[in-house]
């Protein structure tokens, strides 16, 4: 029995940990937090960063002791000012080993933990904007905008007609999903049809916001789904998903504002013990 | 990357991130990434944000703490000026710059000046001022040095040496300060938790001079003065020097790490300590401070590896955190030694290793731990910061007073190239300091005190005698000419002085004695037991340390330490038999019977003087002074066991240690030097002089008690725009 309930309650906790945006959070941000501190400390100069700080520091003291003294407190700021630039020069390389893989690592983080799902029964805006005439080759405009249609799956349906908005070559459709799930809306336009994913319900999804066409950077940055095709009329599409907040002690936060207080003081405790400099 | 599209605005199309460009926005994106970390879409992690915090919360700081001192600076400044309104008026020059060094010594400088050695020096000598100069009685550096500082004699700053005795069980102190622990403790379990804070109690009395500079608003900056321990508040900047003690609170104790058994215990500052061997890994440890929460618990210890492979020349050292190789022959940096004693309390020290062997023994000489100065357990600057400030500015230095491990030379742990590596690495630090202050200070005092004049003459004085015992088995044509060498690049120090002065600028160079050879020792309590001064208990013809076996109740005189002779006073010593009203007396008899001393071996006079302090001697602080002070002759000083309270069966005995020069002999024998860049009209100059004049140079008016007098300026010549010198300025 003994045994049935430590499973239950680890099974209980590993539950928890995958499916709590709190406890991942968390988690994550320890982990992160001493991976790259380590990182840092392996790839960058530790003694030189650590004059560098020392210098500064020392500027600062002379500020104090010599407060009296204003030739030397103004020599002290110019320093400072000098000391601050040689410490981000000494840093940079560092931190590039460290915000590549970090940067990638909280853009598929965001995937999941940056907006929630439509709940079901609650409007959404599906947005499509198409590009101009110069760039497809094709027709665009209010003509084109006509053109667009929509097909959408029979969870999901349209609640008002859509509307076009032929200054910014966009056209938005309010819908609503019915039930929780993972649909795929098709957008037909200038001959050519594209799918937008829509994720309706609650818990832990991936979700992406929008699917681009092009913009290689942003993609990466922002989008989940495969690039559309180079000759589409359709430049992107998104979806006004809610953002998600971490509930902490009652306060909801994006959960990027966490992750950026605890892994500053994980990675502050484990500079400390790993006796790294940053 | 929050992904966020907004209806109507074509925010993701004029990102020109796509294309040719993409490589650049890439980096322009990783920048922004870096400087900008607030917007939440930015932040990549501990690394980032602890890189950009700590540049800005440098840069935050500062104009925080600039903008705060620029609000308040007029109501500071008008508040200075109504209360300092007389700083520098009556000044005669914006800034005084006095370095001090230890020991040098007038008759070897003016012959290196004669033989052309040392141009700068000559150039003060012909311009300024070149004189003797009167030291204290005794000539100990701790006496001269307070002398020096407070303007007065030592009767009013009360110290006579480096140690006072304690009249209730004739045991020695150290003469500058005490240091006691917090008087409380809470008790939890086998943990007896120090509740307050540790008391160091200044013996020294009297006011350094740059306290009275301070109080008229003239700023100073004072580097490693002896006796400044611990550091009083004042206006300006102050590192202590000689008499900071080690983290084991004693004056200095080296560690030999060692695969040699021995049961050897070293005479003077220093523990050996064994080295455990296995499977080529070695092991051993530095011994530091009492553990402070467990009552006898012993010491606490910082153990570390030697990890080394057969027939190499090399070693890696694994000591905490710090990692280290070091060939044999090398100094290590200085090495941070944390001493944890549980429940968060740390002592926070710094050594440097010295690896001297690596086959077929392993040995490694441990400097004493000094205390941290980026990480001060105890005060030892004024403010507490200025330590830190000078540990940022230049890494970490040596703390301890005497920090030149002369103990070590003397015990053969360290040789001469050795020793000599050290202290020049120690003044190395000392001269980054003084440069810095001279920055700092373009106006008011800055003043330096360089040691290792002192410890230098001390330990190769051999080296300049033909037939030192010290040097007996070294053929005269191969002495290294260390002392030369030491005086040419105090010169070059000076010579770099010089480039930072201008005619505002007193430059004065002083020294606090000089020195001569230390090749005979005598022991005066052999001498007081032999003529019935002291006695011995029955069966004893030696003593042991500190009087051990001596038989008070039959001793009328003893002596500690390097030149007080004491009477077993009744009434003032706990065992005293002389009747105050029989001290004269006895005074003179021992006056008469001791001066004049010979030597029987060499036929020379071993003591040329005998001085009973009452004459010269006055102020608060006399009944803490030695009734008399022997004033040994050139070649002699107290013997090794006589400063320690032992009684030998030889008087006179050769002195074969290292420290081969002293000064504590007869004060007339060894005064110091004084020049200065600008002439003073004074015949014979004395230390106690410097106060006064210094305070004269500002304008100020003299303190009554001054024992001192101030020396006057001839007719006022300019001294660096002077041109068409005989030896030009030259820096090294």
């Amino acid at each position: 029995m003994a045994i049935t309930g430590q499973a239950v309650a680890i099974a209980t906790f590993k539950v928890f940990l995958l499916t709590s945006p709190l406890a991942i959070v968390v988690v994550l941000s320890l982990v992160v937090g001493l991976l790259m501190v380590v990182l840092f400390g392996y790839t960058s100069d530790q003694k030189a960063i650590g004059i560098a700080k020392d210098q500064l520091k020392a500027q600062l003291l002379a500020v104090r002791l010599y407060r009296d003294q204003v030739p030397v407190v103004m020599d002290s700021y110019g320093k400072i000012l000098r000391g601050t630039g040689r410490y981000l020069k000494l840093a940079f390389k560092p931190l590039l080993y460290v915000i590549i893989p970090v940067t990638l690592l909280m853009v598929q983080i965001d995937r999941y933990l940056g907006a929630t799902p439509i709940p079901a029964n609650t409007p959404f805006l599906l947005t499509v904007y198409l590009a101009g005439p110069s760039t497809t080759g094709q027709t665009s405009g209010s003509g084109a905008l006509n053109d667009v249609t929509l097909d959408l799956p029979p969870e999901i349906a349209m609640t008002a007609p859509p509307v076009h908005i032929p200054a910014g070559n966009e056209i938005v459709w309010r819908l609503v999903g019915s039930r929780d799930g993972k649909y795929e809306v098709k957008i037909a336009a200038g001959g050519q049809s594209a799918a937008k994913v829509v994720c309706v319900g609650s818990g832990l999804v991936r979700i992406s916001t929008v699917r681009l066409r092009g913009h290689f950077w942003e993609r990466m940055f922002s989008s989940a789904e495969p690039v559309l095709p180079e000759n589409s009329l359709i430049e992107f599409i998104s979806i006004n998903y809610p953002d998600r907040n971490v509930e902490v002690a009652g306060y909801g936060m994006n959960w990027i504002w966490l992750f950026f207080i605890l892994s500053m003081v994980a990675g502050f405790i484990f500079k400390e013990l790993l006796g790294i400099k940053i | 990357m929050k992904g966020k599209c907004r209806v109507g605005t074509k925010r993701w199309l004029y990102t020109p991130f796509a294309g040719k460009r993409g490589r650049a926005a890439f980096f322009f994106l990783l920048l922004a990434i870096v400087l900008f970390p607030t917007a939440s879409h930015a932040y990549a992690g501990p690394g980032a944000g602890f890189a950009v915090l700590s540049s800005f919360w440098a840069i935050f700081v500062a104009f925080l703490y600039s903008f705060y001192a620029l609000i308040t600076w007029p109501f500071r400044q008008l508040f200075r000026f109504l209360r300092r309104r007389n700083a520098y008026r009556k000044a005669t020059f914006e800034r005084a710059v006095i370095l001090g060094f230890d020991g040098m010594d007038p008759d070897l400088a003016d012959r290196f000046m004669n033989e052309g050695r040392l141009p700068n020096l000559a150039q003060l000598r012909d311009k300024g001022t070149f004189s003797k100069l009167r030291t204290t009685f005794p000539a100990i550096s701790p006496v001269a040095w307070s002398t020096f500082m407070t303007g007065v004699n030592p009767g009013k700053h009360n110290i006579y040496d480096f140690l006072a005795r304690n009249t209730s069980n004739y045991l020695p102190f150290l003469s500058s300060a005490e240091i006691k622990g917090p008087k409380r403790h809470i008790k939890i379990g086998k943990y007896s938790i120090p509740f307050g804070k540790t008391e160091i109690k200044a013996m020294r009395k009297g006011t350094p001079f740059w306290h009275w500079l301070g109080n008229a608003g003239i700023f100073s900056s004072v580097i490693r003065v002896p006796v400044t321990f611990p550091p009083e508040k004042f206006q300006g900047v102050l590192l202590s020097g000689m008499c900071v003690p080690d983290l084991k609170g004693s004056q200095g104790t080296f560690c030999l790490c060692t695969t040699r058994a021995s049961n050897d215990k070293f005479r003077e500052g220093g523990v050996r300590v064994p080295i455990e061997r296995k499977n080529g890994v070695c092991r051993s440890y530095i011994p530091g401070p009492e553990n402070p929460l467990v009552e006898k618990a012993g010491e606490l210890r910082v153990a570390f590896e030697i990890r080394t492979e057969p027939g190499s020349k090399q070693a890696r050292f694994v000591f905490g955190s710090e990692k280290f190789t070091l060939k044999v022959g090398e100094y290590s940096e200085w090495i941070p030694a944390e001493f944890k004693a549980g429940m968060g309390f740390t002592a926070h020290g710094i050594c440097r290793f010295y690896l001297k062997e690596l086959s077929p023994e392993v040995e490694v000489y441990v400097t004493p731990v000094n205390i941290d100065p980026g990480h001060p357990d105890l005060p030892i600057s004024h403010p507490v910061t200025y330590s830190i400030y000078l540990a940022k500015l230049f890494g970490p230095y040596a703390t301890l007073g005497l920090a030149e491990d002369t103990w070590a030379l003397n015990e053969h742990v360290l040789d001469d190239d050795a020793f000599l590596a050290q202290a020049y690495g120690n003044h190395e630090d000392r001269e980054r300091m003084l440069f810095d202050a001279l920055d700092k200070t373009k106006r008011g005092l800055c003043t330096c005190v360089f040691d290792t004049t002192d410890r230098v003459q001390h330990m190769f004085w051999r080296y300049l005698e033909e037939d030192h015992p010290a040097a007996r088995d070294v053929p005269h044509s191969q002495h290294p000419r260390v002392i030369q060498d030491l005086y040419e690049r105090m010169d070059c120090l000076i010579g770099r002085v010089m480039e930072k002065i201008d005619d505002d600028t007193l430059l004065m160079v002083i020294s606090d004695h000089g020195f001569k050879s230390f090749a005979r020792c005598m022991n005066v309590n052999a001498w007081l037991h032999q003529n019935g001064y002291l006695a011995l208990k029955d069966g004893k013809t030696e003593s042991g340390d500190w009087f051990e076996d001596v038989d008070w109740s039959r001793t009328r005189a003893y002596t500690m330490g390097l030149n007080g002779l004491y009477l077993n006073i009744k009434g003032r010593e706990k065992q005293g038999i002389v009747d105050p009203a029989e001290a004269e007396v006895l005074k003179d008899e021992l006056q008469k019977k001791l001066n004049g001393l010979v030597d029987p071996a060499s036929g020379t006079v071993g003591v040329t003087g005998v001085f009973i302090t009452d004459a010269f001697y006055r102020g608060p602080y006399t009944e803490n002074a030695p009734d008399l002070l022997v004033g040994y002759g050139a070649g002699y000083r107290a013997s090794w066991d006589s400063v320690m309270g032992k009684v030998t069966g030889q008087i006179f005995e050769d002195n074969t240690k290292a420290w081969s020069g002293d000064h504590c002999i007869d004060p007339r024998l060894v005064p110091g030097v004084l020049f200065s860049s600008h002439k003073f009209v004074e015949e014979k100059p004395a230390l106690v002089d410097v106060a006064p004049t210094i305070l004269k140079v500002f304008g100020l008016a003299l303190p009554a008690h001054f024992d001192g007098k101030p020396w006057t300026l001839a007719a006022q010549k300019k001294f660096l725009s002077t041109g068409g010198t005989d030896v030009p300025r030259q820096g090294c």
